[in-house]
């Protein structure tokens, strides 16, 4: 069950490729057969993948902090993309438990994600991700 | 694709609405390529064991599908700047997403378009709330194939 004890708590995804095949299938997978776009484009929340997933899922794995993962919800998300991706690209992420708040049964978790490609250190991503745990987890 | 020209966007103007109905196999494919496999999204047992009415979609595909609304109007992925978002209500799968937006600023100092943004559900409820996106006027150093 996470706390205030565990805000500042950060992990860490170093060398995350920015795939084609995986960023194609990431496309497909949002607009299908449908999409206007070029292949190859990298489509925003693609930094799911090399971003919020291999540093959250760190987080969401950490039995420190406890999350209940049956009864987590995303309750919200901010992103913002300072430089372009492209594929190819090699990014570290990292992401920071910055605020832990218990709501009647609600408890909210507030957590930092950033990316900085490794060539030249450009912030190619950063957000913020509230995460609701249902039930008081 | 024919983009908006950017330079004749008015505060008021309205996004096209994008309309997409989310399916089971479209959540499956996202639990796949996104590497989300919470057992919430894609087992309708487990969904209603922890007392959901059944599996929902994950809100980042939802927001996926907004960035898409976004990216359309203004003329490709690489001009959206910026995006967030309440995830409000969930959606289920087989229930369609409407997005709508309307620019509410045209920064030329930071050449920038703000818009407000939100998703409502076929059933009508509000699943997106609270959504903002900054589209960039002009992209100088595309990096991406295909604006």
């Amino acid at each position: 069950m996470p706390d205030q004890s565990h805000v500042g708590r950060s992990y860490k995804a170093l060398g995350q490729v920015v795939d084609q095949q995986h960023v194609a299938a990431f496309a497909a997978a949002i607009a299908g057969d449908d999409t206007p776009f070029a292949a190859g484009t990298v489509p925003p929340t693609f930094a799911a993948v090399y971003c919020v997933f291999p540093t959250m899922g760190q987080l969401f794995a950490d039995a420190e902090v406890g999350l209940d993962m049956a009864h987590l919800v995303h309750g919200e998300q901010h992103f913002e993309w300072p430089h372009l991706v492209c594929v190819g690209d090699v990014v570290d992420a990292n992401c920071t438990i910055v605020s832990v708040e218990q709501k009647r049964s609600l408890t909210y978790v507030g957590i930092d994600v950033e990316a900085v490609r490794s060539a030249d250190g450009a912030t190619v991503c950063r957000g913020y991700s509230l995460m609701v745990i249902r039930g008081g987890g | 694709m024919i983009a908006m020209d950017l330079l004749t966007v008015k505060v008021g103007d309205e996004m096209p609405l994008l309309e997409r109905r989310v399916t089971q196999s479209q959540i499956d494919a996202y639990a796949n390529a996104s590497g989300d496999h919470n057992p919430i999204h894609v087992d309708p047992d487990f969904a209603r064991s922890v007392g959901l009415p059944g599996t929902i979609a994950h809100g980042l595909l939802e927001m996926a599908i907004l960035a898409e609304a976004v990216a359309r109007w203004a003329g490709g992925y690489a001009r959206v700047q910026g995006l967030a978002c309440r995830f409000s209500k969930p959606l289920q799968p087989g229930d369609t997403l409407l997005c709508t937006g309307r620019v509410v600023d045209v920064d030329a100092m930071n050449q920038l378009i703000h818009l407000k943004l939100e998703a409502i559900s076929g059933r009508g409820d509000r699943v997106l709330t609270n959504g903002r996106a900054s589209v960039r006027l002009s992209v100088d150093n595309p990096g991406q194939p295909g604006l």
